[in-house]
């Protein structure tokens, strides 16, 4: 075998100057639930790895309007985190369904990122909330939309000198509810055959003011279900409109067999967990709207 | 390679071993360290065999690579025995049949050691969630949560089962 080398720098000008210089050569290490298999696999055979963990990259914090979780922030911090119980239910939930605790407590949000699987379980609510990424390198700072960050299985736009440092949503208005559902073939230690997460933000008056509904595991990427959004944007809801717009989410998912579930099976759970997610959200934004 | 090899705690003890990033803590506790109460069924994180607690959390040995425990402190299935004999969850695996083959219960006991070190007083579905990713293929997992409420029961202070 060859000799691989590793780092576990203390300060995040080093980690990037690393990557600067070897490039593709090196490879972050979060919680390594990921790269440990890919690694074994003989997937990835890095020169370099470069450990996060001295960072302090794991910070979760309300800044102004938005909420700034840290890239290394592990899942069971996020799912004990009072920041995220209050404002990013959907994530929360994404995370209480994640794996089992000892994964939970290794696996970071970057990693489950970059990792860019269709299935990745925190992707659904952070679309669904708007996130954007911050991604570092020794050249500077660039901020993106969630949305453009992913571009197919496992590939992201991500250069090879960049470290994902950050992920930034801004405060949910008042108003909002949020559901996830994950379908896995178990409760735990499950990888989603099909996920949802939905996200309605009420006006005074009950009209729809933001619509957002991600699928995950039937796409080569999470994916929104523009038309059902549209469907549903200005409108005040009710039963027949939300089962409507999930009908429309269907056209969103082009999903492919494997071991885990048939194509078939996939394209028929969408609109049934989309009308599901649509209903509990609009019940809890309306819980919302009325105590906000 | 850090010079003079990995150091961290195990089970309370200095322990130094040689290591690089292309093996993992299990196989260093293991077979560096000779620690094998660890168990590995799998190496790839589903079954929780090699569950052992890091810096106070139930992590999957085989997870972690071997330079990431370095400055850590490890406790695995060895050190949940003291001088005065077992530890009150192992009895009470022991008492109410919690294992067969006993091939999940190391990691099966730490895990629950985190849980009962972070709960008192377990309810059926915490005891559920904290063993979610360890797999026993004999018991059916309900003398598990038998022997988790008792064992808290007993360290509680000798009330009966919650
Ligand atoms: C048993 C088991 C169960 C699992 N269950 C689930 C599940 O239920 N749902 C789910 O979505 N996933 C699941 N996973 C997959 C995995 O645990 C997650 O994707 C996890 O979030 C990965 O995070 P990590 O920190 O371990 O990533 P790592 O393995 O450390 O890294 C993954 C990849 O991302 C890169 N990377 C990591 N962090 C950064 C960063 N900050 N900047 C740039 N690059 C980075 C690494 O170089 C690597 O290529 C499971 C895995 C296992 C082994
Ligand atoms: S050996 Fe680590 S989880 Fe199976
Ligand atoms: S006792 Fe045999 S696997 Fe649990």
């Amino acid at each position: 075998m060859s000799e691989m080398s590793y780092m576990a720098p203390e300060r995040l000008e080093d980690a990037l100057a690393a990557k600067a210089e070897h490039g593709a050569h090196a490879r972050v290490v979060a919680g390594a639930t990921d790269l440990i298999l890919r690694m074994r696999d003989g997937v990835l055979r890095p020169d370099l790895l470069i450990d996060l963990r001295r960072l302090a990259l794991d910070a979760i914090e309300l800044d102004g309007d938005a909420l700034r979780l840290g890239a290394y922030a592990t899942h069971g911090q996020l799912l004990a985190d009072p920041l995220v119980a209050a404002h990013l239910p959907a994530l929360r939930q994404a995370c209480s369904e994640f794996a089992g605790p000892p994964i939970r407590n290794r696996g970071t949000l970057g990693g489950n990122l970059v990792n860019a699987s269709p299935a990745a379980d925190l992707v659904p609510p952070l679309l669904a909330y708007d996130a954007c990424v911050i991604l570092d390198s020794a050249d500077g700072r660039r901020e993106l939309p969630l949305a453009a960050f992913f571009t197919g299985p496992g590939q992201t736009v991500l250069r090879p000198d960049e470290i994902l440092t950050e992920v930034r949503l801004p405060l949910p208005p008042a108003g909002t509810g949020a559901e996830f559902i994950k379908l896995g073939q178990r409760r735990s230690m499950a990888i989603s055959v099909v996920s949802v997460a939905a996200r309605l933000s009420l006006g005074a008056a009950g009209e729809v003011q933001v619509a957002r509904i991600a699928l995950g595991a039937v796409a080569p990427t999470v994916v929104r279900a523009a038309a059902a959004e549209e469907a549903l944007q200005g409108h005040a809801p009710d039963a027949g409109r939300l089962r409507a717009a999930a009908g429309l989410a269907g056209g969103a998912a082009t999903p492919i067999s494997d071991p885990r579930a048939s194509r078939e099976y996939r394209a028929r759970m969408v609109p049934v967990l989309v009308r599901r997610a649509l209903e509990a959200a609009w019940s809890a934004s309306r819980e919302a709207a009325a105590h906000g | 390679m850090a010079e003079g090899g990995i150091r961290c705690t195990v089970n309370g003890q200095e322990a130094r071993f040689e290591a690089g990033p292309e093996r993992t803590l299990l196989q260093a506790l293991r077979e560096e360290l000779g620690l094998t109460g660890t168990k590995d069924g799998c190496s790839s994180g589903d079954c929780g065999a090699c569950v052992v607690i890091m810096d106070g959390q139930p992590v999957n040995a085989c997870m972690v690579l071997a330079p990431q425990a370095e400055g850590a402190r490890i406790r695995t299935v060895e050190g949940l025995a003291a001088a005065g004999g077992l530890h009150p969850l192992q009895r009470a695996f022991g008492e109410t049949w919690a294992f067969q083959c006993g091939f999940c219960t190391p990691g099966m006991l730490m895990s629950c050691v985190a849980l009962l070190e972070a709960n008192d007083r377990p309810s059926r579905d915490d005891i559920l969630t904290a063993i979610a990713g360890n797999f026993c293929r004999c018991t059916g997992y309900q003398a598990v949560v038998k022997a988790v409420q008792q064992a808290a029961a007993e360290m509680r202070g000798g009330e009966g089962p919650a």
